[in-house]
């Protein structure tokens, strides 16, 4: 089936490298220049994004969609706040 | 430098156009393929497939040299006649018919009951209250309920009687275990021969852990059988003059295997659940597995929830390295959690044995108390440690098994409880979210895993008041989570249904 396949896994891949360029070519446009430890960070909190929809879904597929929902809001949280970290990183002036 | 596309978006626009799409596909495929995990029958534990894979959890980074049991105080035996619950209500309930005037406070001696018994109500007298009130006022009440509310469960009831319909076919010992557990002729007349030798013991256990999986075990593992566990009487075929005081030699190994029961049916107890899945299933695989030996010429005995036991399966199952001893006094095994029905086989082929595991159970338990927390009848100790719980001269978690039986019969649907297995956050079934606590949990030295995966259980997930289990007023015969679609009787029945709580 094409959600366990794979080919599913394989244009995840696909996708995430694409979200990974896009936000280069952002940052880019603006002059930010992204440590690989700093981009690290970023990774970090795209990947808890992402994975608090994965465990939602399966949460849902489980028949635990309440406990799923609740989840996703803390996975988004967390994400959320190393995203702002992540953006402080990549958006502070280096120190004279 | 921007290049323009014909309709004047730059390459550059088109690429973080392609970024923010990218996120919002990424997160519908993802719960799209989570919904699959979680609903897919490959993680059904045990229910998927027939198969070593079933085992699937690496115990090698957690084994230590047993015993995992070391006796605190003087050891006594497990007794048929008190310690398990169907015999002792059932001796209590013939000896007070005999003698109906009798009043609890009365002398325990005018019931005319084994002095055994009377003197084990004498030292549990919260036992004898609840096995008391079990037959004379929980049964009456459970039967009226059923004429009430007994059709919203019947499909549950039906599934059920499935299974327990195979319990005819599957014969126990007939004859002491000198006579019935060495091989004779089988229902073919092959005859019998002289035991084939193993290349090695591990050769052997491998083997037999091979086979047991094959015959419908979803775990095996084998472990030297302990005289302390033996019931003190009462072994299946022998007369009540049979010399029990000694093990017979040929039960000197224990194969212990576990099934669990369906997942979706057993997150539906207290009212729709069943053990008999996984009893049949259990049992099935231990008689096959008894078969097998005796065909290679070894003595075995098959101990079995639907053919009895001569002995108790959760300390061996712990030896063996199945699993650990959880608050609710039953074996908690990585794979399946507290939802696995076990049987043994004895036999004296020479098997290497497995270890016991520490994989973090019992300090899980001391914080956890999800199970104490939703027992309808407060069976499950809520203390932060068993330490000081000795029972028959092992110190480790035990119930009441009194007040548990009790609530056994006030439920609607199969007869039985079964809420602490669901209930437990170890079992759970076989997807990627149960398999990274189960991977990672018990790796983390400093608990913070298993406090945050705890703290995630209890606000995250519901579970309805322990009170809501009991039948109304009081309660409104919850269950854990709804029954599976298949058991609704509402969907599949043309016959009047009284819905409680409607
Ligand atoms: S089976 Fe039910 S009543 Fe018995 S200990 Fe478990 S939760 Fe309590
Ligand atoms: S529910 Fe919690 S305390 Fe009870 S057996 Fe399971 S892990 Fe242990």
């Amino acid at each position: 089936m094409f959600f366990n396949g794979g080919f599913f896994w394989f244009l995840m891949g696909i996708l995430s490298v694409v979200v990974v360029a896009a936000f280069r070519a952002f940052a880019r446009d603006r002059g930010w220049r992204i440590a690989w430890w700093k981009g690290l960070f970023g990774i970090a909190a795209y990947f808890v994004f992402a994975m608090s929809f994965y465990a939602w879904g399966t949460l849902i597929g489980e028949g635990e969609g309440g406990a799923g929902f609740r989840i996703l809001v803390l996975g988004i949280v967390i994400s959320l706040a190393l995203g702002a970290g992540f953006w402080k990183l990549i958006t502070a002036k280096p120190a004279d | 430098m921007s290049e323009s596309t014909e309709k004047g978006i730059s390459r550059r626009d088109l690429l973080k156009l392609a970024g923010v799409a990218g996120v919002a596909v990424q997160a519908g495929g993802l719960v799209a393929a989570g919904i699959r995990a979680g609903r897919s029958s490959e993680s059904y534990t045990g229910w998927e497939s027939f198969n070593p894979g079933t085992q699937f959890f690496d115990r090698r980074p957690f084994e230590f040299e047993g015993p995992a049991h070391r006796p605190v105080s003087e050891v006594r035996r497990p007794s048929h006649l008190t310690d398990y619950v169907f015999g002792r209500v059932a001796a209590f309930q013939q000896a007070y018919r005999a003698h109906p005037a009798w009043k609890p406070g009365e002398p325990l001696e005018a019931l005319g009951m084994s002095a055994q018994l009377a003197q084990f109500y004498r030292d549990f007298p919260e036992r004898l209250e609840w096995d008391f009130k079990t037959f004379t006022e929980t049964v009456p009440n459970n039967s009226r309920d059923k004429e009430k509310y007994g059709n919203y469960y019947v499909l549950a009831e039906a599934y059920e009687a499935g299974f327990s319909a195979h319990a005819g076919f599957l014969r126990g010992p007939s004859a002491p275990p000198e006579e019935s557990d060495f091989p004779g002729p089988d229902p073919f007349g092959r005859k019998t021969r002289p035991p084939l030798p193993f290349r090695t013991p591990a050769l052997a256990a491998d083997f037999v852990k091979e086979m047991a999986h094959r015959y419908g075990a979803t775990l095996a593992a084998v472990t030297k059988t302990n005289p302390d566990w033996l019931y003190s009487e009462g072994w299946r075929g022998c007369p009540p003059d049979y010399d029990f005081s000694r093990m017979p030699a040929h039960w000197e190994y224990a194969v212990v295997i576990g099934v669990p029961m369906e997942w979706d049916v057993v997150l539906s107890n207290p009212q729709f659940g069943t053990s008999n899945d996984a009893y049949d299933r259990v049992s099935t695989a231990a008689i096959r597995l008894e078969g097998m030996l005796k065909f290679l010429g070894y003595p075995a005995r098959s101990h079995t929830p639907l053919t009895n036991y001569d002995l108790i399966v959760p300390p061996h199952a712990v030896e063996a390295g199945l699993g650990e001893i959880g608050r609710t006094g039953f074996c908690i095994t990585p794979e399946a959690g507290g939802n696995c029905r076990m049987a043994v086989v004895t036999t004296n082929l020479p098997m290497a044995v497995d270890k016991p595991i520490d994989y973090g159970v019992a300090r899980f338990c001391n914080k956890c108390k999800l199970c104490a927390e939703s027992c309808p009848s407060g069976s499950i100790s809520m203390a932060d440690s068993p330490d000081g719980m000795v029972i028959r001269g092992y110190e480790h978690w035990y119930i009441n098994n009194g007040s548990c039986y009790n609530f056994w019969r006030e439920t609607m649907g199969p007869m039985g409880c079964r809420l602490c297995v669901a209930a437990c956050p170890y079992s759970r079934k076989d997807n990627w979210i149960h398999d990274l606590a189960r991977e990672i949990d018990p790796r983390d030295p400093t608990g913070a895993v298993s406090s945050g995966l705890l703290s995630i259980q209890k606000h995250a997930f519901e579970y309805p008041e322990a009170a809501e289990y009991h039948r109304p007023p009081g309660g409104r015969f919850a269950s854990f989570r709804p029954e599976p679609p298949y058991l609704r009787a509402e969907k599949y029945l043309n016959i009047p249904i009284n819905k409680p709580g409607k």
